[in-house]
């Protein structure tokens, strides 16, 4: 009988495979579609680091993320710094955005860090709309790709793009997996469990969440520079707190905890963003609906739905085992 | 500018204007928070419904009169429909579904709107009440944002005495306190949470009807509002009419006169303002539960 662990490890190896796969086949269209994925399946990850393993539900994803991309465009547009370094530096200073921001947000639980997350994030969004010198609501244009012809890439051609993208998100997807193995990720995962238990165990609860939140906001500002360039244009749109909100819906979709779900539901929302649009001016509506009765049916998503499916025929089989014993 | 009493004088009425539109949409949702614990970022939508249903009846009918008493029926049908479908069963199911759910309705509802309504700005014109300017301290000002703040204050003073003198107001108070003993001590707390939902549905679809003839309508202006009534409600205190008026007051001269003096951080103020009391006094500044 198979087991939920090793599900998943096949509707991850599937899930890589189908992206791989459609690169292989598809055209200038389809490199695009599959850059946009893999910067929201990483975006989604590193939300569901502290969503769904943590239990930090923040609605100001959106802002870390938009704040990667305009740290990115800071440094190579504005200051002339390299790509690959400037990449390094806005990873840096968005992780150090993300733990000031979570030495703050870490103290209200619940609606209220909802609440608080969505403020702060507003706030960035606010800041980056009206600063003339990055753009205001203008955007940024002209950002820079990472030069990797020393090693026989070229990451202007949107074919190879697309697939080191794939790669990243991967890496991502792995390192994330590691983590959560380690004691360090157990932990995080208990605390979102049973956060009492946790501190009288006598976790400092609080710093597990902090580190967890700067992590996860290290992650979300690699996202950022990754977006920046793929579309080499940026808007404070990416900050809004409907980014956020349309990030946690990836993660809802897909499997909420599950890592693998939140890639999922990335590919799910953006193709059908792009592949509606051109049959339906109302996409938001379908979109809607569906989010809504995923949501209802409180099953995890898609990857929750999956092992429900194993355990229903897993339940059918057994009786047939018991007979033939 | 500074020193131009005008100035002042205008920009205090505007402020009130915008303090009790804000009031009308985040006491619904404040008591929605408060009784019912449920998060619905689905609100402003609400008064989104509320602006464009005024604007059928009011270019139907020719009268804005009507739209003021139409529209917030028509929103209240509204509020019942997705309460029994969809907000009932998620009263218990966290925060974060509750988000997500309310979330969905966000996108359902503003694209039903869009294919009504489509996306152009929508105004009505002919009929307005109180048309035309009012001298007020020697500076003249549209009559009818004075009509906004009085229907603003005239709500205040009726919710007022509903909650604090009657006996509805007691149980939707003991409610709010301690759900479990007020329905031991026999209140239908079921119904009354109900209740107040519809009614805060009615105020929601009021403050679109009501915004309607000074502003314009789109589809996407529950998504610009919900917002500030969010900051709001949880600066004034969950489930608190006079956090909501306190509350909106504040907001609503911060972003009035922010926008005036320093328009580059307006915003930031008042997102700094939540961070604050969220930090300082997280049940907010006038707290149900003690």
């Amino acid at each position: 009988m198979m087991t939920s662990e090793r599900l998943r490890q096949l509707i991850t190896f599937v899930t890589f495979a189908a992206l791989v796969g459609y690169w292989s086949t598809t055209g200038y269209f389809g490199y695009e579609l599959i850059a946009e994925i893999a910067v929201f399946a990483i975006l989604a990850m590193s939300l569901d680091l502290v969503a769904g393993y943590t239990g930090l539900v923040s609605l100001g994803h959106g802002a870390l993320f938009g704040f990667g991309a305009y740290m990115f465009g800071l440094f190579t547009v504005k200051l002339g710094i390299a790509p690959a370094t400037g990449m390094a530096a806005a990873i840096v200073a968005t992780t150090i955005c993300a733990l000031l921001v979570a030495m703050v947000v870490v103290r209200v639980h619940g609606i209220f860090f909802i609440m608080i997350t969505l403020a702060i994030g507003e706030m960035g969004y606010e800041f980056f709309f009206k600063y003339r010198y990055l753009g205001g609501d203008d955007g940024l244009v002209g950002l820079p790709r990472l030069d990797l012809s020393g090693i026989g890439v070229n990451l202007s051609d949107p074919s190879v793009f697309a697939l080191a993208m794939i790669v990243v998100t991967l890496c991502v997807f792995l390192v994330l997996a590691y983590l959560l193995r380690t004691p360090y990720g157990r932990v995080l995962t208990g605390i979102h469990e049973n956060p009492q238990r946790m501190r009288a165990l006598g976790f400092p609860i609080r710093a597990y969440r902090i580190s967890a939140f700067a992590l996860s906001g290290a992650i979300a500002g690699l996202a950022g520079t990754l977006t920046a360039q793929h579309t080499q244009f940026i808007t404070p749109q990416l900050l809004h707190w409907t980014t956020s909100g349309e990030v946690l819906v990836m993660i809802i979709l897909g499997g909420l905890g599950s890592l693998v779900g939140p890639i999922i539901g990335a590919a799910i929302v953006t193709l059908l963003r792009h592949e509606l649009s051109s049959y339906t001016d109302y996409w938001g509506f379908w979109l809607g609906v569906f989010l809504i009765i995923v949501v209802v049916s409180r099953k995890d998503g898609i990857v929750g739905w999956l092992d429900y499916l194993r355990q229903l025929v897993a339940e059918r089989r057994r009786p047939e085992t018991a007979e033939e014993a | 500018m500074l020193t131009d009493g005008g100035f002042w004088i205008v920009q205090i009425l505007n402020s009130l204007q915008l303090s009790m539109l804000l009031f009308l949409l985040s006491v619904g949702l404040t008591v929605i928070f408060g009784l019912l614990n449920f998060v619905n970022l689905a609100h402003g939508s609400l008064y989104m419904l509320g602006a464009m249903i005024g604007y059928s009846i009011a270019t139907a009918t020719g009268s804005v009169w009507l739209s003021f008493f139409g529209a917030p029926v028509a929103v209240m049908i509204i509020g019942a429909v997705l309460y029994k479908l969809l907000i009932e069963r998620m009263r218990t199911a966290g925060p974060m579904n509750q988000v997500l759910v309310t979330f969905g309705l966000i996108f359902v509802l503003m694209d039903i709107a869009r294919y009504i309504w489509g996306t152009d700005q929508l105004g009505v014109t002919g009929n307005i009440p109180f048309y035309g300017t009012i001298e007020v301290f020697g500076q003249f000002y549209p009559s009818y944002r004075l009509f906004i703040i009085a229907v603003g204050l005239i709500t205040y003073a009726v919710l007022y005495v509903l909650l604090e003198r009657t006996r509805l107001g007691s149980e939707v108070r003991a409610g709010v306190d301690d759900g479990e003993t007020a329905s031991c001590m026999g209140i239908n707390v079921e119904a009354t949470f109900f209740g107040v939902f519809l009614l805060g549905c009615a105020l929601a679809g009021l403050a679109g009807a009501i915004a309607l003839p000074a502003f314009s309508a789109t589809p996407d202006m529950g998504v610009g509002i919900l917002v500030p009534t969010l900051v709001v409600v949880v600066v004034g205190g969950l489930g608190s009419l006079k956090g909501a008026i306190v509350g909106s007051l504040l907001i609503g001269t911060t972003l009035t006169f922010g926008t005036a003096l320093i328009p580059n951080f307006a915003g930031i103020i008042m997102y700094a303002l939540l961070v604050a009391v969220l930090l300082l006094k997280p049940e907010g500044l006038y707290p149900v539960r003690a």
